[in-house]
């Protein structure tokens, strides 16, 4: 597969803070690349390098073959929404935006079109006018995502393109994201792992300025042998014992929600199975749907099943937060799946 | 440093665009009024006497003699200009043993306590206040002086406040880096000039129409030679600002470092100089030991002026440069 970013033992160092180490990982063509990592981890900082508004202390980059270095040589081909950027809050986003056009080598005529062309694909063209200044947060959010969309870029870096939208608006935002995947490839940064896993195809998990996993969102949640199901009703342990039983089930656990304390088995009415195929002529379908019958012997209501495991549980393993969770909550977590 | 990627297509647009909305920005309103508040303050205090003393002419004597007022004008103009070019004290200047008026040798930027200099300096201010229209030559010593201070509320923010807030982020994928440095300079230029042209020309045609102790020919040639000087003159500071604003990441410490260094060079020169002469050098570490010959009468020497202005401006945009294009932005 052709990758289009490719990134070989990047490190940033500020001070005596490391934000990036050594980190490697390719992204496919028209791929929507979702960059992963809890607050701090440098996902901005691994962004804003492959932008080349900061220098990377050792590595380097190549964005559809070439070094960003020379960052003038993608001009028009990558294109960025970046964190925390404003605009000039005074001036008209028509004219900021005409201006970025007509720095593409358009006419103010033909960038006043696709301007407004683009502002009207996230809701804005009525808002042309008006001083960015006077914009809600949305709004700006929106504008942002516009400007990274404007001339047809071949590599878009998103960062954060939802954070502070409105169910709504983000949805938008994802529906925009993927139908340009068919022309562009897309990276984007994000906090919301089920956002990520709807999302994205491919992913890297950053974690204090390490890569600590990469890969394709299929590979990554179906490598662990474990499913996730709902059910309409909490299991009693006589019940838990019986699922556990099927041949091919090692454990069924419940899933820990935030906060929820010894009494969360009470609340929840979703388990984590974990398999075991180690024995001979089992496979996964099979156990699975032995699984199912066993559930709707015992009259309980099976409302999703996850095969795999969820980006969550996978970027909470590999970054450590589930082990610092259960250690802030007293070992709550460990207690109430005992 | 790699010029080779400049786009002078992306300059202009980047000036023009900076340029624009500069006033929107703020720090281009802060500067259009202390500009304009200003020059118009020394012009009122330089015109306000004239128009007092031809009102009393009137009075007396039912006209106004533009040829008396104007020998009146000279009289006190001409000790206190002789104190702003620096030259002489003002008891030296105005003695009765002064030589007398004539063009003076061309010795530019020499050493000026021997006698030549004297003979220039008279030449010199003879120029300024008989030869020119002496009001606005007045005008023009003062704000020589006092621009540099001003043109920092407009040139402190060229891309520091950019910077602070990412918002050249937007940009850095559409253009050089160094487009938009040179580009935020043309722009910052331009809108100094527009303001500079605003000023004089309100002024000129103030002493025109209203004071008309000149004739028009003589006004509008002398306030276009101000003009281009003040013009010429704000690029180094415009300059030396670009550095400052290129370096740090906030807006108020760049307006803070830009009136240091304005003001704390000639300081640190004129206090420095009282203490060991060597120290009065400094002055020439912007353009301050140079600037008043913009106005001089010799061609040698505005010209030599203007190429001093011309070389701290490539001098400092560089320095700029090289920062603005390495940095982490």
């Amino acid at each position: 597969m052709t990758q289009v970013v490719s990134i070989q033992g990047l490190s940033k160092q500020f001070g005596r803070v490391r934000a990036l180490d050594g980190v490697s990982f390719g992204v496919p063509a028209h791929s929507i690349f979702g960059l992963l990592g809890p607050n701090g981890a440098g996902k901005t900082t691994l962004f804003s390098i492959v932008a080349n508004f900061l220098k990377a202390s050792a590595g380097a980059i190549e964005v559809l073959g070439i070094d960003t270095r020379h960052i003038s040589r993608l001009r028009g081909r990558l294109s960025i929404l970046p964190q925390d950027a404003e605009f000039q809050r005074n001036v008209p986003i028509l004219d900021q935006l005409v201006f970025f056009r007509r720095l593409a080598g358009r006419t103010r005529p033909q960038a006043r079109e696709e301007v407004l062309q683009t502002l009207d694909l996230v809701g804005l063209q009525s808002v042309a006018k008006r001083r960015v200044g006077s914009l809600s947060h949305g709004m700006i959010k929106r504008l942002g995502v516009a400007q990274a969309f404007l001339g047809s870029p071949e590599v878009i870096l998103l960062d954060e393109p939802t954070a502070g939208l409105d169910p709504a608006n983000a949805r938008q935002v994802r529906d925009l994201v993927k139908q340009l995947q068919h022309s562009a490839t897309i990276l984007v940064s994000s906090h919301n792992l089920v956002e990520v896993q709807e999302l994205c195809d491919h992913v890297a998990i950053l974690n204090h300025g390490r890569l600590v996993l990469a890969g394709s969102v299929e590979e990554i949640t179906r490598a662990h042998r474990e499913c996730q199901v709902d059910l309409s009703r909490a299991l009693r342990d006589g019940e838990r014992q019986r699922l556990t039983a099927v041949r091919g089930v090692r454990s069924v656990e419940p899933i820990s929600l935030p906060g929820a304390g010894q009494n969360h088995v009470a609340q929840t009415a979703g388990y984590v199975v974990r398999l075991d195929l180690s024995a001979e002529g089992l496979d996964q379908d099979a156990v699975t749907a032995a699984l199912l019958r066993e559930i709707l012997d015992m009259g309980i209501t099976p409302r999703r099943l996850l095969e795999g495991r969820s980006l969550e549980n996978q970027f909470l393993e590999v970054t450590g937060a589930a082990e610092d969770r259960a250690a802030r909550n007293g070992g709550t977590d460990a207690q109430g799946k005992a | 440093m790699n010029l080779g990627t400049l786009n002078a297509r992306h300059i202009g647009l980047i000036a023009l665009h900076w340029s624009r909305h500069a006033v929107r920005g703020g720090a281009g309103l802060v500067y259009l009024m202390i500009a304009l508040v200003f020059g118009l303050t020394v012009a009122h205090a330089v015109i306000m006497p004239v128009e007092q003393l031809m009102a009393m002419q009137k009075r007396e004597t039912g006209r106004v003699d533009p040829n008396g007022v104007n020998s009146v004008i000279v009289s006190v103009g001409r000790p206190i200009a002789g104190f702003v070019l620096g030259i002489k004290s003002i008891g030296e200047s105005s003695g009765p043993d002064a030589p007398p008026a004539g063009p003076g040798p061309a010795n530019p930027f020499g050493g000026v306590t021997a006698q030549a200099g004297d003979v220039e300096l008279d030449a010199w201010t003879s120029y300024l206040l008989e030869t020119r229209p002496a009001l606005l030559s007045a005008i023009f010593l003062i704000l020589v002086f006092g621009m540099p201070f001003a043109i920092s509320f407009l040139a402190f923010n060229q891309v520091t406040g950019d910077i602070q807030s990412h918002g050249l982020r937007y940009l850095l994928l559409r253009t050089e880096r160094g487009n938009i440095y040179f580009g935020r300079f043309l722009g910052t230029a331009a809108f100094s000039t527009a303001v500079m042209a605003i000023l004089i020309a309100t002024i000129t045609l103030y002493l025109g129409l209203r004071v008309r102790i000149y004739p028009a020919a003589a006004l509008t040639a002398w306030a276009l030679r101000g003009f281009l000087a003040l013009s010429f003159l704000m690029l180094p500071y415009i300059a030396v600002c670009s550095i400052i604003s290129a370096s740090v990441d906030s807006p108020f410490l760049s307006l803070v470092l830009a009136k240091l260094t304005i003001g704390g060079v000639l300081l640190f020169a004129v206090l420095g100089g009282l203490k060991w002469e060597g120290l009065r050098l400094v002055k020439y570490a912007l353009p301050w030991g140079w600037q008043n010959h913009l106005l001089h009468p010799e061609p040698s020497h505005w010209l030599a002026a203007g190429l001093a202005c011309l070389v701290y401006m490539v001098v400092f945009l560089a320095l700029g440069y090289i920062r603005f294009e390495t940095r982490d932005l």
